[in-house]
């Protein structure tokens, strides 16, 4: 098959390849500095990062020419990750050993651990110490390792709940408060056709994780060992519910970043779904005009024994990359950037900086009816859960993913994803050397 | 295409073989290839002085070649297998590590993990069914279009050769891409269409899935294959057509007699290539898992090895996926020479 005429050269090295390019460099690379240097007095950085940078957007670059214009002795150079955002870690673990990575990197908070135990984050507890004040506490906290902080935050994930109002009045229902409301409400919308939940399988690592985590942590430290317990109250209550849902068939079982879930929000069959802060403009591109008006955000009601509290689902910092030359000037740039509220806003974040109040953009108004957007998203974040993650996360949101496309299609239930949970994280943190308390 | 049709006549018997092995060498490169046949003609002349400068001025010409093949193949292939010995670990052991990464001699580990993986032979028995399948189908479609192309049958057969090679000019990406939107069952007019005459399919159905991919496949690469089969079949001197019609032959006997015989070589070349290529099956199901989650990460091996470095699957990083890879490679190359030497016995008959 001549697809892969080419790729037949890299079949017994897949991996490798890149791998042996990036163990050659590694020793031509020590002698070389960092892709930071500094002539004159004048200090370069660079900082990768994926932010979505669309239309109608103040771009990363726009923002940091501003920079630049301001500051002639710290110049930025900003370069957009066109890959997938999982893969960046890989790309930034090879630059690392071949010594020319950025000095500053986007990374998700659940990617922090996975990043500090690779060895590609600088520790940048002086210099960003000074910075903390600008910073939603828990954010900031979020960006540290046992004690020491290698980034500062710049947005927050908080799961929230969105819905077309104009499709709840026509059912006579409301957004659910309690558990037994939800799955009531969502039967009652499913015999007329339209799901006011959906299971979304490609999304079960993060957003189930974090339904569960706003109840409480799956992960705690003690005695230098990690203590994994995945089958929390709220997991076997997040478990419940839709296994509830999946039974009476009241919910789709679309997956997130697949076109049929768009379709289902185009065609108004999908008229309510739990999702991250980030996805409000990316709900908006999916459903284009229609439904425009008559969608709102709402908070996560207590559906999973969760209270008043929700969990995180993404959300991400910005670290120094192990090389980093000038911390002290990549963490002067680095608050004023994450501070750039309205600029970070038109991204569709909500940030992490608490040096201003985020405006809800216009267009965003006036999709969700003129209601004030990021009030309701500033009201999710200060009732986030405490959840950390762990090195090798990704490893653990991979066997959820794949157990909750079983549980999709019935084959399996809804707790086996949790289990799967488990047994992965262990396996992961062995796998990387790290200790376990059984 | 060239050397395909050049070595075409002594198609039969030992020399199958040993174009079968040049063809398992000679697809990583077609560069590879011509660089042998000039050597071996080379070794052949006594060594004048001319020749000798001559051979200095072939080897000047490789040159470029040699060192750029050293490099980005040879190289990396005994780097990775350097690797698959080696496991990273965290160092100082704790709840984070201290904070680097170390490679750990792991001796025949990688390779023990890989043998003994569930996952692994449950990719390759996926792609082996795969292969069973896509590729006899493939090739009968190929030679078939080929056959009807050659024939007086059709008319304007260059619009009709452009049209089947189209797909094949289609990155395999792109492809996989497109038709991940034709099966969707919410957009797809293919499953409306059917859905309208009463047949009711999920493209994504776990039993479905496998078939949805041998047809992306098939769709891009009959083709190409059947590319493979016209130039070989044009290549046949018509003087035999024309002996086997005096001596009274209809159509249908001279494509069975003359046109399929002579064809042989250009299939078993095709049907190598094809074995090597759907062992690594990677496009199609790594484009797929977009749209259904319940393609894991291991559904095939070379997914395997790929999701293994990005750590996706445990345990992780390079040292475990070389393995894969290597172990997959073996196994590959196997397979190529078992039907290589199938192939002679059954011509040998």
């Amino acid at each position: 098959m001549k697809w892969n005429k080419g790729c037949m050269t890299a079949i017994a090295a897949v991996g490798a390849m890149c791998m042996a390019l990036a163990g050659c460099g590694a020793t031509s690379g020590s002698s070389s500095s960092s892709s930071s240097s500094s002539s004159g007095g004048k200090v370069e950085l660079t900082y990768i990062h994926r932010l979505p940078d669309k239309a109608g957007m103040t771009t990363v670059e726009e923002t940091v020419a501003r920079w630049n214009k301001d500051h002639p002795n710290i110049q930025v150079k900003a370069i957009h990750f066109n890959g997938n955002a999982s893969d960046l870690i890989k790309k930034l673990e090879t630059d690392v050993k071949a010594g020319n990575a950025p000095d500053l990197a986007q990374a998700g908070y659940a990617e922090l651990p996975e990043m500090f135990t690779k060895g590609i984050v600088e520790d940048v507890t002086a210099e960003a110490s000074q910075y903390k004040k600008d910073f939603a506490a828990g954010t900031f906290d979020l960006m540290s390792i046992g004690g020491k902080t290698y980034g500062l935050p710049q947005d927050t994930g908080p799961l929230v709940y969105f819905y077309n109002k104009a499709e709840f009045d026509k059912l006579g229902i409301e957004v659910p408060k309690t558990q037994s409301e939800l799955i009531d409400s969502a039967k009652k919308a499913a015999a007329k056709g339209k799901y006011i939940m959906s299971f979304q399988a490609d999304e079960a690592g993060n957003m189930l994780t974090g339904l569960a985590g706003a109840s409480g942590p799956w992960y705690q430290v003690e005695n230098d060992a990690w203590k994994v317990d995945t089958d929390t109250k709220g997991s076997k209550a997040v478990a419940d519910v839709y296994q509830q849902l999946l039974d009476s068939k009241a919910a789709t079982t679309y997956p997130r970043w697949d076109p049929s879930f768009d379709s289902a929000l185009q065609k108004g069959e999908l008229i309510g779904t739990i999702g991250a802060a980030w996805e409000a403009p990316l709900l908006m591109d999916s459903m284009a005009d229609k439904g425009k008006g008559d969608w709102r955000v709402a908070q996560v009601g207590d559906w999973f024994d969760n209270g008043e509290k929700t969990g995180p689902d993404g959300g991400s910092g910005v670290v120094a990359l192990k090389g980093c030359e000038h911390k002290a000037e990549a963490m002067q740039f680095l608050d004023w950037f994450n501070t750039q509220i309205e600029d970070l806003t038109s991204q569709g974040l909500v940030v992490a900086a608490t040096t201003g109040q985020a405006k809800t953009p216009s267009s965003w108004s006036e999709f969700y009816g003129g209601q004030d957007v990021m009030k309701e998203f500033a009201t999710a974040n200060s009732n986030l859960g405490d959840f950390s993650y762990i090195p090798g996360f990704s490893a653990v949101a991979a066997a959820m993913q794949n157990k909750a496309a079983d549980v999709a299609s019935g084959k399996a239930k809804a707790s086996s994803i949790f289990e799967e949970a488990q047994t992965t994280s262990v396996n992961t943190l062995k796998d990387y050397g790290l200790s376990v308390a059984q | 295409m060239s050397t395909i049709t050049s070595t075409k006549p002594k198609s039969a018997g030992a020399g199958a073989s040993r174009k079968a092995a040049r063809a398992v060498k000679g697809a990583n490169s077609a560069d590879g290839k011509d660089g042998m046949s000039v050597k071996q003609n080379k070794t052949k002349q006594k060594m004048s002085a001319a020749a000798k400068r001559e051979e200095r001025t072939g080897w000047m010409f490789m040159l470029p070649f040699v060192l750029l093949f050293l490099l980005v193949f040879i190289f990396p292939i005994f780097y990775a297998i350097y690797s698959s010995f080696f496991q990273q670990v965290a160092t100082g052991g704790g709840a984070y590590g201290g904070g680097e990464l170390v490679n750990k001699f792991v001796g025949f580990e990688n390779f023990k993990y890989v043998i003994t993986s569930h996952d692994f032979w449950a990719g390759m028995g996926r792609v082996m069914l795969y292969t069973v399948i896509q590729v006899p189908l493939m090739i009968i479609s190929a030679l078939v279009l080929a056959m009807l192309l050659d024939s007086f049958i059709v008319k304007h057969v260059s619009g009709f050769r452009l049209g089947y090679f189209l797909p094949y000019a289609i990155p395999g990406v792109i492809a996989a891409i497109i038709w991940v939107y034709l099966y969707n069952g919410q957009i797809s007019p293919i499953v409306k269409g059917l859905a309208a005459i009463g047949i009711n399919v999920d493209f994504f159905a776990s039993n479905m899935v496998l078939a949805s991919m041998i047809n992306i496949t098939t769709w891009t690469f009959t083709g190409y294959n059947m590319l493979i089969f016209l130039s070989a079949l044009q290549a046949i001197p018509h003087e035999l057509y024309e002996a086997a019609r005096i001596d009274g032959a209809n159509g249908w006997q001279i494509a069975t007699k003359i046109k399929l015989p002579n064809v042989r070589g250009a299939a078993l070349l095709a049907m190598l290539l094809s074995i090597v290529g759907t062992i690594q099956l990677f496009n199609e199901p790594q484009v797929m898992q977009t749209a259904d989650p319940g393609i894991s990460r291991s559904y095939t091996p070379m997914m395997m090895a790929f999701n293994t470095s990005r750590g996706f699957l445990t345990p992780k990083g390079d040292g475990p996926s070389n393995a894969i890879a290597i172990v997959m490679a073996i196994i590959a190359g196997l397979l190529a020479m078992i039907y290589a030497f199938v192939e002679r016995k059954v011509n040998e008959q």
